[in-house]
């Protein structure tokens, strides 16, 4: 593993930046600031699905405004089959099988609508999962949510006898899977199906003109994408021992696009980038603002919104090929 | 599909076996090099970054993003503990769709801790800090662990929907904290204290009633009081409304009643005429909902809109200002199920309602606003007597026998409160008045 | 009651909520058709006409109550249309060479920050002026209330005033000509910006009214009311053919019906949002560009 392929000033600090996301950790652990540990937790998640999306927005070129849909299923699916006495890890496959199946479902008969009718049926299809899950209280147990703590049959996590179970745990948890996720990105992005991916964003009909076959092509990084929301799902599942239908809104979707698009499209790191700051800055601004203004929260973080799309429309950390075309 | 797998798995070999091009070593970043695969890439692209000798692009957003980070971070850790003061977090739903609830409810505790240091019930002065969880599950968790943190946080008033007091009842748990919920109504929430696999102290209290109390009362009100034995009953379908639906209806069948039509809404949606049109084919006699205001409103405005003249019963939720508001004239007749005594007959009460007014002349009474308030002072009230030992204030409410605005207050072994009155208002002339 | 005369009721309660999304749905349909853009911020333009309409309903109360109305519905109009024109100013085109997903995000930023603010004034309901009569009309087997009967006669003159508008006058001919193509159009002499800035005038007091009709025919507005119909009146949209006039009009009308439909005769009423978004899905997978949409290249 080539890490530092050529030593460079970003490499340098990315390295720093991962030793410190390693060993800092600790440190927090009974501290009074215990609660960035679970925080960063959510960031992590929130990372792994924004990556997962980037497959389809960034990588693709599609917009998808239900994402969240498979987020839910793979959360449900965890929470499911983990009160069905399955252990976390097999959980965890099946998840992740589970929420892939549903979006070749959901894929194969929309993928060839083009642009924003693509964008409102996923929309309409994330909607319609959040709604079933809603309403079929046999099997979701409905509004009031499904709860694995006080569950007999759930099989705590288990790493070669370790225990997984504080916040310090899933948080290195989360890290690790933050980690394969960006690598498996990675690869994607300068494989060949990463390369057609591109060359469909850029013009569709250019590429199906080289051979590239463009159904197969969105289809493959439709559900590739949906594997890593059902990694986040699954994770979120547990971690958070209880699912709800409420956890999974269109807003959520929505924020996530935001994590992309802030961050910059097609860019893994900035992709990572858009994901903390669209978590912690409401965060932030919760202490910076104190007591007397918790409501101006989500306020400026719209503002905030506006001035990043207005100031670096490209996204915070652009994507190389991006900046090289627009030169 | 043979293809398709066989490209996947690509993935994760070196070598690129149909043409025999390298790709990228595994990359862990997008640094500034150009990718050696590229050459015979389909895109046309310029090389740039290292190879013009600048200093790598990436680097740029990358520092700046950085010390933004840092800079933003400075937030995290400049709320620095206040000496000398005593903290109590107030966790509830201050923006988004029930704020107007949260906002009350933040009111009602800040008018109760302004008055125990004016009074200085406590030896030192309290402070209450507030916490918004939007009615969201996860920033539920995260407040949680944030008050669970503040060593100087001794006791919990929150949250409002049970689909977060549940996730953040375990954080306080864990962390010893007491945890008194104004609110949440989901058994469960407390219920789960009882379970084997509860290894935490019983921290967890509740001020308010559960649903399967109201529901059953409701029922009993229809068929005993009004004699009525069809009712066609409608829901949110929040955990909280159709909990307590589902309560009246068992209680209702137990009545030997016949419950005619069960069915949800969806919260902020606005149309309900379809809904009940379909509900008055039914011919029921009298409709329950479960649900907030801000949908019974609407739902009664409705019902009268299309011309069902029985009686409409509904749960605490709306016994609020702006339930009137909505529902206007159609609100007439309503009769609202309510936890406690009646503020308008309890001295206490009327005290309250007083200098609530006084303190905010601007702001309507909330419907949980009593609860807020009784909240505020059961937990002074153990402040005052053990002190500020987070393990002390569970124990002593444990045993706590507290009189307030809602009448006595004391708890069971899951920490329900005992208080389990109800009464009933009706809506007459545009207010409620009490049965 | 038969089942005749409920599915006639539950058609009119259908057109009532379908006229109002058509109203929301052009403002959506206009936007996308000139810029490709998803203008998130409609729904919040939405939800200010009806704060707006509110305000001069209480002012005038003394007036009588057409007077009254006529005067809410066009200061609601002008004042939504020239926040648009604000908000496109400010956020929108100075994106405008920017990818696509830069300006939704703007959109996005400036919804919550609407939101929000109106939330920091009023957090919770607001009863709306309750200025229409309660009369209720009998066609042989038709009910109408007075108020479906005025929600769907004025959103019906919008859009005929709009359908003139848009066919029949040089405004309307130099919009459309942008929305064809905005370079040739620009090259033609026809002023760009101005028409664009149009086009948010005229979508945004079209949502206005919309907001208006919307809460007196629900009796109450909040700060938060704009999303839900927002989003169902961009589905509306879409459904008809997106930058397609007529197609947001047949759409919105659709999803009305099929949300009334679906409420009153599937099993459970609550599944109705998953039968109107399932009509959507399957009409797209049959019409790939909408009902009235054109089939265009593929050309993204």
């Amino acid at each position: 593993m080539k890490i530092f392929h050529r030593p460079s000033w970003s490499n340098l600090l990315l390295g720093l930046l991962i030793v410190f996301s390693i060993l800092f950790p600790p440190f927090l652990l009974n501290s009074d600031y215990s609660y960035v540990l679970q925080l960063l937790v959510t960031v992590g998640l929130y990372m792994i699905l924004a990556m997962g999306l980037n497959l389809v927005v960034g990588f693709l070129g599609l917009l998808d405004l239900g994402f969240m849909a498979f987020y839910a299923i793979g959360a449900y699916s965890m929470a499911l089959l983990s009160c069905a006495g399955f252990g976390f890890w097999a959980t965890l496959g099946l998840s992740v099988l589970l929420t892939m199946g549903f979006r070749l479902l959901l894929g194969a008969p929309v993928l060839r609508l083009r642009g924003d009718y693509l964008a409102i049926v996923t929309l309409g299809f994330g909607e319609i999962t959040r709604i079933v899950l809603n309403n079929w209280d046999s099997l979701t147990q409905g509004p009031k949510g499904i709860s694995l703590l006080t569950h007999p049959d759930v099989v705590p996590i288990t790493f070669f006898g370790f225990h997984i179970s504080n916040n310090l745990n899933f948080y290195y948890l989360t890290l690790f899977f933050v980690f394969v996720c960006a690598t498996l990105s990675l690869r994607l992005k300068y494989s060949r199906i990463g390369r057609a991916w591109m060359a469909i964003r850029e013009d569709e009909m250019a590429a199906r003109l080289t051979g590239i076959q463009i159904t197969r092509m969105k289809l493959i990084g439709f559900v590739i994408s949906a594997g890593f929301a059902g990694i986040a799902g699954g994770i979120f599942a547990r971690s958070q021992n209880f699912v709800t239908p409420e956890s999974f809104t269109f807003w959520e979707s929505v924020m996530l696009v935001a994590m992309v698009v802030i961050g910059g499209m097609g860019s893994v790191g900035g992709v990572l980038l858009g994901a903390a700051i669209v978590i912690l800055v409401p965060e932030m601004l919760r202490s910076l603002l104190g007591s007397g203004f918790v409501s101006w929260r989500y306020f400026l973080f719209g503002l905030a919104l506006v001035l990043i799309a207005l100031y670096r429309p490209q996204g915070l950390w652009p994507n190389r090929r991006k900046i090289v075309e627009l030169e | 599909m043979g293809q398709t797998l066989r490209e996947i798995f690509k993935l994760f070999s070196r070598k690129n076996l149909d043409s025999g091009e390298t790709v990228a070593p595994v990359i862990l970043w997008p640094g500034p090099r150009c990718n050696p695969g590229r050459k015979s890439g389909s895109l046309p692209v310029r090389q740039a970054g290292r190879s013009n000798g600048r200093p790598g692009r990436g680097v740029g957003p990358l520092v700046l993003g950085l010390a933004g980070m840092v800079f933003l971070s400075t937030g995290f850790f400049s709320c620095k503990p206040a000496e000398k003061k005593i903290k109590i977090a107030l966790a509830m739903p201050l923006t988004g769709d029930i704020a107007s609830l949260g906002q009350g409810l933040k009111r009602a505790v800040t008018l109760a801790i302004e008055e125990a240091n004016k009074n200085h019930l406590t030896p030192q002065p309290l402070e209450l800090v507030v916490f918004d969880d939007r009615s969201d599950p996860r920033e539920a968790v995260s407040v949680a662990n944030r008050i669970a943190s503040d060593r100087h946080v001794v006791a919990v008033i929150g949250h409002f929907n049970s689909g977060c007091s549940i996730p953040a009842s375990r954080v306080y748990a864990q962390a010893g904290l007491a945890m008194l919920t104004p609110a949440s109504s989901n058994p469960e929430l407390t219920l789960q204290q009882l379970s084997p696999q509860w290894v935490y102290p019983k921290s967890i209290f509740r001020a308010n009633t559960t649903d399967n109390v109201q529901g059953a009362f409701g029922a009993d009100f229809v068929s005993s009081t009004l004699k009525l034995n069809r009712v066609a009953i409608i829901h949110d379908k929040s955990a909280y409304g159709q909990g307590v639906a589902e309560e009246f209806k068992k209680q209702f069948e137990l009545n030997k009643g016949v419950v005619t039509a069960f069915e949800g809404l969806q919260v902020q949606d606005r149309d309900f005429r379809s809904l009940l049109t379909r509900v008055k084919a039914t011919q029921p006699q009298a409709l329950y909902f479960g649900g907030m205001f801000s949908e019974g409103g609407i739902l009664v405005r409705q019902l009268r809109d299309i011309g069902f003249k029985g009686p409409f019963v509904t749960c605490e939720a709306n016994y609020d200002p702006a339930f009137l508001k909505v529902a206007g004239e159609a609100a007439e007749g309503a009769y609202v199920t309510f936890l406690g005594s009646p503020p308008e007959l309890l001295p206490t009460a009327q005290e309250f309602i007083v200098r609530y007014r006084e303190r905010y002349p601007t702001d309507e009474l909330k419907s949980y606003d009593a609860y807020g308030y009784e909240t505020g002072n059961i937990i002074i009230d153990a402040i005052k007597t053990v002190g500020t030992d987070r393990a002390k204030i569970i124990e002593h409410l444990r045993g706590i026998k507290f009189t307030g605005v809602l009448g006595t207050t004391s708890f069971d072994e899951k920490g329900d409160t005992l208080n389990k009155a109800i009464t009933l208002f009706q809506v007459k002339k545009g207010a409620f008045v009490h049965l | 009651m038969s089942i005749f005369n409920t599915l006639i009721e539950q058609l009119i309660n259908g057109l009532t909520l379908g006229a109002i999304y058509a109203l929301v749905a052009l403002g959506y349909t206009m936007v996308y058709g000139i810029l490709l853009m998803i203008n998130f911020a409609h729904s919040e333009i939405f939800m200010m006409g009806a704060f707006v309409g509110c305000a001069v309903l209480t002012l005038c109360g003394a007036l009588p109550a057409p007077l009254a109305m006529g005067l809410a519905v066009v200061g609601a109009m002008i004042v939504c249309g020239l926040a648009a024109l604000g908000v496109e100013k400010l956020a929108y085109a100075p994106l405008r060479k920017a990818s696509r997903l830069a300006p939704l995000i703007s959109a996005i930023g400036v919804s919550i920050v609407l939101q929000n603010g109106f939330f920091l004034w009023r957090d919770d309901f607001l009863g709306f002026p309750n200025v229409i009569p309660e009369r209720h009309f009998y066609f042989g087997p038709l009910h109408f209330s007075l108020i479906q009967l005025i929600i769907l006669f004025s959103s019906l003159i919008l859009m005929l005033g709009l359908w003139l508008f848009v066919n029949h006058t040089r405004f309307g001919q130099a919009i459309r000509a942008c929305s064809q193509d905005r370079e040739a159009a620009g090259l033609m002499g026809i002023p760009v910006n101005a028409m664009i800035s149009l086009t948010f005038f005229i979508g945004a007091s079209l949502g206005a009214a919309g907001g208006i009709l919307y809460s007196l025919y629900y009796g109450s507005i909040k700060y938060n009311m704009g999303f839900v119909p927002g989003i169902k009146a961009f589905t509306a949209a879409v459904l008809g053919g997106i930058g397609n006039i007529p197609g947001a009009m047949v759409g919105g009308l659709i999803l009305g019906m099929a949300e009334s439909l679906g409420a009153a005769f599937l099993p459970q009423a609550s599944w109705k949002d998953v039968f109107a978004f399932g009509i959507l899905i399957l009409v797209l997978v049959i019409r790939p560009s909408g009902l009235l949409g054109e089939r265009t290249a593929e050309k993204v």
